[in-house]
């Protein structure tokens, strides 16, 4: 005799879950297990297998750890009629320095971002659609070109030491080496901060503001009492995704020269193996590492809000959300120091595009308008191959997320039931989960015991892992359209679907999802793009078999080889151009469908 | 025509008790209504009948067989849901097609069949319009349309005409009563308007907080409610607070309130002394002309005057310092301070014992 409960649960189960959703279902499981979550176990178990003190002693030594620090903070150099000032930081070893840089970042990033939030929140001033508009162009994804701007703009022997020198005050900068990294990653990264500020902002109810105003708390008690508290999950959310970020950055480090942080020791130990075997333990703790810090952000902000909910939160506010008019001394801030800051952070992407454009730019100015680099990209034939590489695995990828994202969102947003959280997470963590890691992960399951030589192996057919890992990374964005759809399409319409007779699956077919195909499209269209841009697989992947190495990975390879401004730079610079292009159209057209303003920050 | 019966069943979300123990027979055919105010369970029972949930206790049967474990698409019934859930993308045909398609119709006979629904609730003409091109009424007739053209063991409506109109909703009330008489199929209403409960049922359950207190014809729950909630939940009526007199006779008891000696009949045995809820309906007091002193006459003073349309609301402050309001149809007007006397026929009062007090 089975037992009510049990015939309940099961037939609940049996309605919410037909043999096709669950077929879809297990699918999408195993490739996050396969994909994810197997690989990422993978990298964090085997070292506990050989580790031993004496690597733990090296991981404390040099090069990891250099206690004292090595070399100087800031070298003043005499030159006469002038003073050069350099500012560069001390190498701490390759750990500590990419907690000090990410740390640093993170620190700037948060004040940059939410001022410009509440700048953009809360007060209403000429140029304030503007303002918005030109914070996101940091965002625009345009691989390591962006960096070698910012060192071209205040690196060594950068715009801004030639712009002092003409002033001629008697002395000038070059911001480079740590310093540099740190500036430039700052500029690239507050406009995280700031989305997901603003849109905490956003979400916040007025009438709890005025409330605290009614009770007499104005201006910055205002703010620190009530305010602040309210937009501190979006804030923590933006600040640790800055964090993840910055330690997982290659483009800076790669500019700025500087060698000694953990994301270009997991490449350089990658690039130029033969074989799993050369993998030293101490890079895969690295990778370890960048990991366990992930994680540990994910709980932290799982605390605050549930991914989903997340996700939902880009979505801007409900209300009318509340604007003053900004009085003389927040004047002077908004056009002294915000709009230098964002305008600042801005010249990376221009300066990709005077790149791409100019015959040279050796010198202060660039000279000599050509579109030559442009004709020499379909002359490329590395170029042209890893196009072709990577259109085919953002399309493969492209057609997974649908598949999976659709799957996950759908189950996990519809079938109430046990450890659908835990899809949730699942679903939407990769955003937040080192790519390095992941890729380290998947060289080290997969160029192991049954996998060696066969058609997944890394070594000898990269394209397969690095087709999948664009699935699992990018799918998020995907993920959180169709969540953005469900909430719209009211349940009633599908229970009135199975009321009269269609299985789940045929609801989801037949109603789901004809109502929200545009969303799938739109996120569909945004994963796309992003999968084009996509670095850290790519290149730990595309090393290992350059035949099948994607178009970042060539980038990666014209910046290294073209260092400071040779003509592969210029040629990087046009591949660039051409997919932040894509990037703005995808943007565009997404936001176009969805009708809310940040669908694409991926974060 | 098929036969639901429910048999103690109980559903719980998380620990809240949102159905307790719910029994009710529905006979082939009739028109069975889910009668109670917001959040007593209404949509639950419904859904629990429809399969979307699944309770923890007790048994459904639909024709006699046992379906509390199967699927919603496995058991024919057919819902008209509150917001209709009319498919946006689907036009008023393919809305109504949906469930013909799901079963596997042949093109001819889903055209068939449509259109014989399409001619009963007058909407030929609609076919190729979608649902947000249309008025209220018209989706609640899609919304119909689609449910009977399946041939449901059972139509499901869950308060159908919340979102109309108060002038539609009377048309389109008698229209679901007079399709339901045409077509004869079982029929569970429900609804948390008592007044469209009594015009359209055969039969009323009433509900309160997760469980049913009393099953009955229109008539019976009108003139006879259980207990104290029913009979103020039925129409709108005075609740007085007394002390039981006497036992006149079977049922027939003499109450006192606060002075005022009041005739009426009770369900429950009741003892002398005992503290007791005394209910008045509004309508059924009726102006005194002459002047008779006898029980059951209450006298007072005219405190407010509205005019409701069939009847004038009279606010009456009796002498004892008891406030009561009735409906008075008299044709000469009632102007406030003025002395009234009004009647109330013994069996017109009915006495509960005060313990059952409705706690808020
Ligand atoms: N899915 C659910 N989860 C939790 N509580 C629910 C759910 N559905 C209904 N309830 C609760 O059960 C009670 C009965 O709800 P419902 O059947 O919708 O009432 P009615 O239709 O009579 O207004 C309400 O208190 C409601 O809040
Ligand atoms: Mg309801």
């Amino acid at each position: 005799m089975i037992s009510q409960a049990t015939r309940r649960i099961t037939g609940f189960l049996a309605y919410q879950l037909d043999p096709p959703l669950v077929v879809l279902l297990l699918f999408s499981l195993t490739m996050f297990s396969a994909v994810l979550v197997v690989p990422l176990m993978v990298l964090l178990l085997r070292p506990a297998m050989s580790i031993s003190l004496d690597v733990v002693r090296g991981l404390l030594s040099y090069p990891y750890v250099a206690w004292p620090p090595l070399g100087e903070w800031i070298i003043f150099v005499d030159r006469g009629d002038h003073t050069l000032i350099i500012v560069r930081f001390k190498d701490m070893g390759i750990i500590l320095n990419t907690i000090m840089i990410a740390f640093s970042v993170t620190v700037i990033a948060t004040i940059v971002g939410v001022l410009v939030a509440l700048v953009t929140a809360r007060y209403e001033f000429p140029g304030r659609s503007l303002l918005r508009i030109m914070a996101l162009v940091p965002l625009l994804y345009t691989p390591f070109v962006n960096a070698f701007v910012a060192y071209k703009i205040f690196g060594d022997n950068g715009l801004l030491y030639h712009a002092l020198l003409k002033l001629g005050m008697g002395y000038t900068i070059e911001v480079t080496y740590i310093a540099g990294v740190i500036v430039a990653q700052a500029m690239m990264f507050w406009p995280i901060v700031y989305l997901n500020t603003l849109a905490a902002l956003l979400q916040i109810d007025p009438s709890l503001e005025e409330q605290a105003e009614n009770m007499g708390a104005r201006g910055f008690r205002l703010f620190r009492t009530v305010t602040l508290p309210l937009s501190l999950p979006g804030i923590a959310a933006g600040s640790g995704l800055v964090f993840i970020f910055s330690m997982e950055d290659l483009a800076a480090p790669i500019a700025f020269k500087v060698d000694r942080v953990v994301s270009r020791e997991i490449v350089k130990a990658i690039v130029g193996s033969r074989d799993v075997a050369f993998l030293s333990i101490e890079v895969i703790v690295l990778a370890g590492l960048l990991l366990i810090t992930a994680l540990l952000w994910l709980t932290v902000v799982k605390q605050y809000v549930s991914l989903r909910q997340y996700a939902m939160v880009v979505r801007g506010g409900r209300w009318k959300p509340r604007v003053a008019k900004p009085g003389p001394l927040m004047y002077a801030i908004i056009y002294l120091v915000v709009f230098p800051i964002v305008i600042f952070s801005m010249l990376p992407q221009l300066g990709v595009i005077v790149y791409a454009f100019s015959e040279s730019w050796v010198h202060v100015l660039p000279s000599g308008f050509t579109l030559d680099h442009f004709r020499e990209l379909v002359r490329d034939p590395s170029v042209v191959n890893g196009l072709r590489n990577s259109l085919v695995y953002s399309t493969t990828a492209t057609i997974l997320i649908i598949i999976i994202s659709t799957t996950i969102a759908y189950v996990a947003s519809r079938v109430r039931f046990a450890g659908v959280g835990a899809l949730d997470l699942l679903a939407t963590s990769p955003l937040a989960i080192p790519g390095l890691s992941i890729a380290l992960g998947l060289v080290i399951l997969y160029s192991l015991g049954p996998f060696k030589d066969s058609l997944v192996d890394p070594f000898r057919n990269p394209a397969v892992l690095i087709t999948l890992a664009y699935a699992i990374r990018k799918g998020p964005f995907t993920t959180r359209a169709v969540y953005a759809g469900l909430q719209q399409v009211h349940q009633a319409l599908e229970e009135a679907g199975m009321n009269l007779g269609a299985s789940r699956s045929r609801v989801l077919f037949t109603i789901v999802l004809p109502l929200i195909g545009l969303n799938v499209m739109a996120g569909a269209i945004v994963s796309f793009v992003y999968c084009m841009t996509e670095v850290s697989t790519s290149i730990v992947l595309g090393a290992l078999n350059p035949e099948q190495a994607p178009v970042t990975y060539v980038i990666y390879e014209y910046v290294t080889a073209g260092y400071g401004g040779g003509a592969f730079i210029h040629l990087a610079a046009a591949i660039v151009t051409m997919t932040m292009a894509l990037q703005i159209l995808a943007i565009t057209i997404s936001n176009y469908i969805l009708r809310f303003r940040y669908a694409f920050l991926g974060v | 025509m098929a036969e639901v019966r429910l048999e103690g069943v109980s559903k719980y979300f998380g620990r809240f008790k949102a159905l307790d123990g719910i029994s009710f027979t529905v006979s082939p055919g009739e028109i069975f209504t889910l009668l109670g105010p917001s959040g007593c369970g209404k949509t639950t029972t419904l859904r629990v009948i429809a399969g979307f949930e699944i309770p923890e206790e007790g048994r459904v049967y639909i024709d006699g067989v046992d379906v509390t474990f199967k699927k919603p698409y496995e058991r024919n019934t057919a819902m008209v849901f509150q917001n209709y859930a009319l498919w946006p993308h689907m036009t008023v045909f393919d809305n109504i097609a949906y469930g013909l398609k799901v079963r596997g119709y042949s093109r001819e006979e889903i055209r068939r069949r449509v259109n014989w629904a399409l001619e009963l609730l007058g909407l030929k003409g609609l076919e190729n319009r979608y649902p947000l091109q249309l008025s209220g009424g018209q989706q609640q007739r899609v919304a119909l349309a689609r449910a009977i053209v399946v041939e449901p063991k059972v139509l499901l409506f869950d308060e159908p005409l919340s979102n109309l109109d108060a002038k539609l909703r009377v048309r389109v009330r008698e229209e679901i009563v007079s399709l339901q008489r045409k077509l004869r199929i079982t029929t569970i209403y429900v609804t948390h308007d008592q007044e469209e409960a009594m015009s359209i049922s055969d039969r009323i359950a009433v509900m309160d907080r997760g469980r049913i207190i009393q099953v009955g014809t229109p008539w019976e729950i009108y003139s006879n409610p259980a207990n104290l909630f029913v009979a103020t939940f039925m129409g709108r009526s005075n609740v007085l607070e007394g002390v039981v007199v006497s036992r006149e006779s079977d049922n027939l008891y003499v109450v006192d309130v606060r002075g005022l000696r009041i005739y009426g009949v009770s369900r429950d045995k009741l003892e002398k002394g005992d503290k007791v809820k005394v209910v008045i309906r509004n309508e059924d007091a009726e102006l005194l002309e002459e002047d008779r002193r006898s029980p059951n006459v209450l006298e007072g003073r005219v405190v407010r005057t509205s005019l409701i349309g069939f009847a004038i609301q009279v606010r009456l402050l009796l002498d004892n310092g008891e406030t009561i309001n009735v409906y008075l149809k008299n044709k000469t007007s009632i102007s406030e301070e003025e002395r009234l006397r009004v009647y109330v026929s013994p069996e017109d009062v009915k006495v509960y014992k005060a313990l059952e007090t409705v706690e808020e």
